[in-house]
């Protein structure tokens, strides 16, 4: 079950949010310094950096009020993410490059078998049918009706 | 008077496709209604990339159809499981697991059937009515209205909740951030790209809306994982009888009417129609102190508000181009995808596509009458379907949608940052509407700032001889600052009164 963490160093979610936000505008500002310089003329005076710099002026500011809300507010704890939160990330991960590996298909087979192992699923009455559908369906639906043309991976490119 | 555009109508009735489209929307849409953990919003998501492969009209009539269906499928799990299948239905659950324990969860789910169908027609008929004439007022429109317009719109999210207000705001913020990436109209020069070319055009839309609504689920369910849920037998379906419906007649109506005018404003959704509903129907009650317990008016009340407040979002998001919801965001989205340009234009322009998705939403809820009464005991055991055989499928569903629009893995590791993205601004209290909302409105906002800012040379004072624009930015102002000023003042009348007590 998840325990419960304080959050980094005992502050408060809210503070830690808000300097993420503060330190984000900062980088998109220093970003929006290497935008190219345009004309007046050809901008007519709206520069390219005009937009962004006022959306991150309003992040930082909804940042700064964060902090200082996180600094006012009491303590309070987040509950800790499971391992398999970050195991099941790492599995979502993985998918785009088993998929330029090994091709749409046997990815779709994989994953469909994989997470519900993963998961604690251990009636392979119910895993394998699906682990064979869903490729099946994805095929057929999307390769053969809609027409969309899914990476087949490196190994079929060796072998084909 | 007749119903406006009654001769569209032949569109959607005499088509076979679109006859069918619905069908499968409501019954696709009451299904992951009924799954906790699917909400409409993501069904609409998921499914959006594959309704681009049809025609505009079947494509957002089979949109639409899965959003009204959706929100009242969260109702059959809320009764019967007390975990309701979307936001929308948590009110419904308050009353209606209550009663399901008592055995009489058939009567529960036949009055949330009723309620839900009777607010989403009388919305429906609303945004009818409601929608050609608010087009009419936006002709006048000028960028700095349009503006000015989508301020409004994005300051609505601070009034979503209350305790998220500033990070709802900050979502916005974020969605608007995230739609500057690419090249810039005006002046050709990319931003944020970092070198990737796929990015140039953009962050599309739909990669990032499927990540922040299904990838991010996906996490969560993970960390929820191996939780347990009674399921209330079922052995027989009783209905509720004419004296009940009659009994809670005026709540339907007084819900449907709230819910309707709630979706209307921007951003609000069906969410915060169903918890005023509910309030309101335990306010005009003889007997309030039932509430908890089994009432059937807290049933029938969330249930008529948060199906009002789908054709109610419906109206902004057609006559305006400014979502009324998460989920009229994501339509929205669709109608840009297919090129079409929402706002009033559009009932020039696409007169039969507009009216289509009208009568799309009321065939949608005169059909799930008959799924709500006929299937719900069907639909109650779609609950019992373990996650770890449900999420599997929806998964490959992401990947297949996020690859399948422009047939690139660049949008699939869009879509797999913003679900991982997603999942941190959860944790820290950030809901992924707000951002949503941003992202759609994000083109709306800029090339409008940037056009207003080149007829007043420059000059923010320009903005203020434009009156419609300036009723919208005090309303704005309001929305963002009214409820803590007003805090404000109840504590400091408060002290005062405590010192004059003292």
């Amino acid at each position: 079950m998840a325990g419960d963490s304080g959050s980094a160093r005992g502050l408060h979610p809210d503070t830690i949010a808000g300097v993420a936000l503060l330190l984000l505008s900062a980088a998109g500002f220093w970003l929006t310094t290497g935008f190219p310089e345009v004309p007046p003329m050809l901008s007519q005076n709206v520069p390219p950096t005009f937009f962004p710099r006022l959306v991150l002026g309003l992040i930082a500011a909804g940042g700064i009020g964060l902090v200082a809300g996180g600094l006012r507010a009491p303590r309070k704890t987040m509950s800790r993410l499971r391992p398999l939160v970050y195991v099941t990330a790492g599995l979502v991960v993985l998918v785009p490059l088993s998929i330029m590996l090994l091709g749409t298909l046997a990815t779709v087979f994989l994953l469909s078998l994989g997470l519900p192992l993963l998961w604690n699923e251990r009636r392979l009455k119910f895993i394998v049918p699906l682990a064979i559908g869903m490729p099946a369906a994805v095929y057929l639906v999307f390769t053969v009706a809609l027409e969309v043309r899914f990476p087949t991976g490196l190994v079929a490119a060796l072998f084909g | 008077m007749g119903l406006p555009g009654l001769e569209f109508a032949a569109a959607v009735f005499t088509d076979p496709t679109v006859i069918g489209l619905i069908v499968v929307g409501t019954l696709v849409g009451v299904i992951v209604g009924a799954l906790p953990g699917l909400s409409s919003s993501m069904a609409v998501a998921l499914l959006l990339p594959f309704s681009l492969y049809l025609d505009p009209i079947p494509s957002i009539a089979f949109l639409a159809a899965l959003y009204c269906a959706g929100t009242f499928g969260g109702s059959i799990t809320a009764i019967l499981i007390n975990a309701p299948g979307a936001p929308p239905a948590a009110a419904t659950a308050f009353d209606g697991y209550p009663m399901a324990q008592k055995g009489e969860a058939g009567r529960a789910l036949g009055t949330a059937t009723v309620a839900s169908v009777t607010g989403g027609m009388i919305s429906v008929l609303v945004l009818l009515f409601a929608a050609p004439l608010l087009a009419r007022v936006a002709y006048s429109f000028g960028p700095p209205e349009y503006f000015a317009l989508a301020v409004l719109g994005l300051s609505m999210l601070a009034t979503i909740s209350g305790e998220a207000r500033l990070k709802n705001l900050i979502g916005g913020c974020l969605g608007l951030l995230i739609a500057t990436v690419g090249i810039d109209l005006t002046t050709g020069v990319d931003r944020f790209t970092f070198g990737v070319p796929e990015l140039l055009d953009g962050i599309h839309f739909i990669p990032v809306l499927i990540g922040l609504f299904a990838v991010t689920e996906l996490l969560t369910q993970a960390q929820h994982l191996g939780r347990k849920r009674s399921v209330v037998t079922l052995a027989a379906l009783k209905l509720p009888s004419l004296a009940d419906i009659r009994s809670v007649m005026g709540t339907i109506l007084r819900s449907s009417g709230i819910g309707t005018f709630i979706g209307i404003l921007p951003a609000e959704g069906s969410t915060v129609a169903a918890m005023i509903g509910y309030n309101e129907a335990k306010r005009w009650s003889p007997r309030p102190e039932t509430f908890g317990s089994g009432a059937i008016a807290g049933v029938a009340g969330p249930e008529a508000a948060n199906n009002a407040a789908t054709g109610g979002a419906m109206v902004p998001t057609l006559a305006l181009g400014i979502p009324g919801s998460a989920t009229a965001a994501v339509i929205l989205g669709g109608l840009q995808v297919q090129g079409l340009r929402p706002g009033p234009f559009l009932f020039e322009e696409q007169p039969a596509l507009l009216y289509g998705i009208f009568f799309a939403m009321l065939f949608a809820n005169a059909l799930f009458l008959v799924i709500g009464l006929i299937g719900a005991k069907v639909f109650s055991r779609l609950s019992l379907v373990p996650p770890a055989l449900l999420w599997p499928s929806v998964l490959v569903l992401c990947f297949v949608g996020a690859y399948g629009l422009e047939q690139s893995m660049v949008d699939v590791w869009v879509m797999i940052a913003a679900g991982v993205l997603g999942l941190g601004l959860k944790r820290y209290g950030f809901a992924a509407a707000p951002i949503v909302m941003g992202l759609v409105l994000g083109g709306l906002v800029e090339t409008s700032l940037a056009q207003s800012m080149i007829i007043f040379d420059q000059q923010w004072a320009g903005f203020l001889g434009r009156p419609i624009a300036l009723v919208f930015f005090v309303l704005a102002l309001g929305g963002i600052a009214g409820a803590p000023a007003l805090g404000i003042l109840r504590r400091m009348l408060s002290g005062a009164d405590s010192k004059n007590v003292s």
